[in-house]
């Protein structure tokens, strides 16, 4: 919907496409300058903190998977995280690992879709993945496969490929035999050479010559030859370094009126960037060597600050996710357990991992007898919230003469570098509820 | 590629969503002959049952307008769904989006049926509305007709 008048110009979009859940857009041109961007959402607001309050430590991880149906493993992999560390435990490295392969599964399926189904056709001139599979089917049917073999990774090691059921806190309910994971060897082979392909199909789109000075925030493995996904803790190109406990230090995230989702803000910077591109300029050196040489063939260099670029990043990454996910299976002996008895404990635990969007925070208050008193969850992309507006203002500022239909386009596909989950970024702090 | 695969697609906790699902619990109670209930996990998945059958019943909730509870029965092979608008899911692609991608593919199945059973409420974690739960029996009727029709 459209409104212009002499110097003045308002484009709103009623209903972003090509995003996870529901969310809007407003940009207020006055005078031929670009006065005000709001990214508007108005999915209902999630409920999950409340909800938890009360609930016994072992239920976070299966309620708070609910959230997103794009990435309930990171949401299980921080709470798990978060709660084993308020009750003072480290999992065994073999159930570390399986996590670890699960978490491969999500960026491989959450990626896949992303890049083919949602953000390629904005680089090939197509309205939606359906016009594009009519003119491109194998480039379609390529982005199929890559996205199934990450739902079989979810289905063998997770029990189904949404929401899955099998991840406790302490482990797995089950393990899955050495045989049962030798199964993913032929489907993981075949999606590396498939993330490979991808790589090169999308670093040959055009991209707006349109860099922003971004301070990007990711984790960084203990694990020195490891690229960030279950653990670590936070770096960012400005040189902090913290911790997950230290994470409400460093990060606040406030409530904007105009939207039901928390806007973060990185103490002495402001916006700040987590996602692809943060992870990939913080750790392109912990990258495997297929995903370091589809880079190279790429033209990536060690940081990208190109936005629209984020779909190369996010296709080296399905590379990285594959080729851990062989090393992972190739060596895999089985877990002596599949889960470490947890046993409650009174205290304050914090969890981070690298959700395919980006960092994903959880904190949790238990009591002795293991209920939770308070809960905390910071979704990848409240984080980036402001960074997309500031991308919007600059980035429309230089497109005023676009018509507005381009125009709007052109901030659609703005909004998607980030592949934005706007069902995760609704939530609220503080919930009353009165009843009559 | 053989014999009718019927899914049920939905969302429990969201109301009338989860219709699809238990007139898909139904189906396989009353089970029929040559007739496998396949869950899929996202509307997406739609397509690898389209790879295996020749005749596929996807039954939904669907908003048309109609009232709340009644069945219908639309052959989604022949024509582009009678659905398209943006995505209805939060994951970006519904039922029309994979059955529109699954025809651009050329992967329909020989036949394809959608039977809707049309929702009154989709509020996060309400039970199905009382004119929705009574249509569960009509609902799998119709789906049991359609299969038995390929």
């Amino acid at each position: 919907m459209t409104h212009k008048s002499t110097g003045d110009r308002i484009l709103t979009v009623d209903t972003l496409a090509r995003v996870e859940g529901e969310g809007s857009m407003r940009v207020q041109v006055r005078a031929g300058t670009v006065t005000d961007v709001e990214l508007a959402i108005y999915e209902p607001p999630r409920f999950f903190e409340a909800l938890l309050r009360g609930r016994s430590y072992l239920e976070p991880p299966d309620i708070t998977a609910r959230i997103c149906g794009i990435c309930p493993v990171a949401y299980q992999m921080s709470a798990c995280q978060a709660l084993e560390a308020a009750c003072e435990v480290t999992v065994p490295e073999d159930i570390r690992l399986l996590r670890r392969l699960l978490y491969c599964g999500e960026w491989i399926e959450s990626h896949a879709l992303h890049v083919y189904l949602l953000h390629a056709p904005d680089f090939l001139g197509y309205e939606s993945a359906i016009d594009l599979a009519r003119d491109h089917r194998e480039v379609v049917e390529q982005g199929l496969r890559l996205k199934k073999a990450g739902n079989t990774i979810m289905s063998v090691v997770g029990g189904r490929s949404i929401h899955p059921v099998n991840v406790r806190v302490g482990g797995f309910y089950r393990t899955p035999s050495r045989d049962e994971l030798s199964m993913l060897l032929p489907v993981l082979t075949e999606a590396l050479a498939d993330a490979v392909a991808t790589v090169k199909l999308v670093s040959g789109f055009d991209f707006p010559d349109f860099e922003q000075p971004y301070e990007y925030v990711s984790l960084r493995s203990a694990y020195e030859e490891e690229y960030p996904l279950e653990s670590g803790s936070l770096v960012s190109t400005g040189g902090l370094s913290f911790t997950a406990a230290e994470f409400d230090d460093y990060i606040t995230e406030e409530h904007v009126a105009r939207s039901n989702a928390l806007h973060a803000r990185l103490r002495g910077v402001d916006a700040y960037v987590v996602g692809p591109l943060a992870r990939y300029a913080l750790n392109a050196d912990r990258l495997g060597p297929v995903a370091r040489a589809a880079a190279a063939d790429a033209g990536l260099g060690p940081v990208c600050r190109n936005p629209f670029r984020s779909i190369v990043v996010r296709a080296v990454e399905i590379v990285y996710a594959c080729e851990e996910a062989l090393r992972i299976v190739q060596g895999w002996h089985g877990a002596a357990v599949p889960a470490v008895p947890v046993p409650p404990r009174a205290g304050v635990g914090h969890g981070v991992t690298e959700a395919p969007r980006g960092v994903c925070y959880h904190r949790y208050e238990l009591d002795a007898e293991g209920t939770v008193l308070d809960a905390r969850i910071v979704p990848p992309t409240s984080q980036n919230q402001r960074s997309i507006e500031a991308d919007l203002l600059r980035f429309v500022q230089a497109r005023l003469h676009l018509d507005d239909h381009q125009l709007t386009h052109d901030c659609e596909q703005a909004i998607r570098n980030y592949d934005p989950c706007i069902s995760c970024a609704t939530h609220f702090l503080d919930l009353t509820v009165e009843r009559s | 590629m053989s014999g009718c695969a019927v899914v049920g697609v939905g969302t429990e906790d969201r109301g009338d969503d989860a219709i699809g699902a238990l007139v898909a619990d139904r189906v396989r109670e009353l089970g029929a002959a040559g007739v496998t209930v396949e869950p899929v996990a996202t509307p997406l998945e739609l397509l690898d049952v389209f790879d295996r059958y020749d005749s596929v019943v996807v039954v939904d909730a669907v908003r048309s307008g109609a009232e709340p509870g009644a069945v219908t029965v639309s052959v989604l092979n022949e024509s582009p769904s009678p659905a398209r608008r943006p995505s209805a899911g939060t994951h970006g692609l519904g039922v029309p989006e994979a059955v529109e991608l699954a025809r651009a593919l050329d992967r329909l199945p020989a036949r394809l049926v959608l039977v809707g059973v049309e929702l009154a409420d989709v509020t996060t974690g309400a039970d199905l509305t009382e004119a929705v739960a009574g249509a569960v029996d009509r609902a799998a009727s119709e789906v049991l007709r359609a299969a038995e029709a390929r």
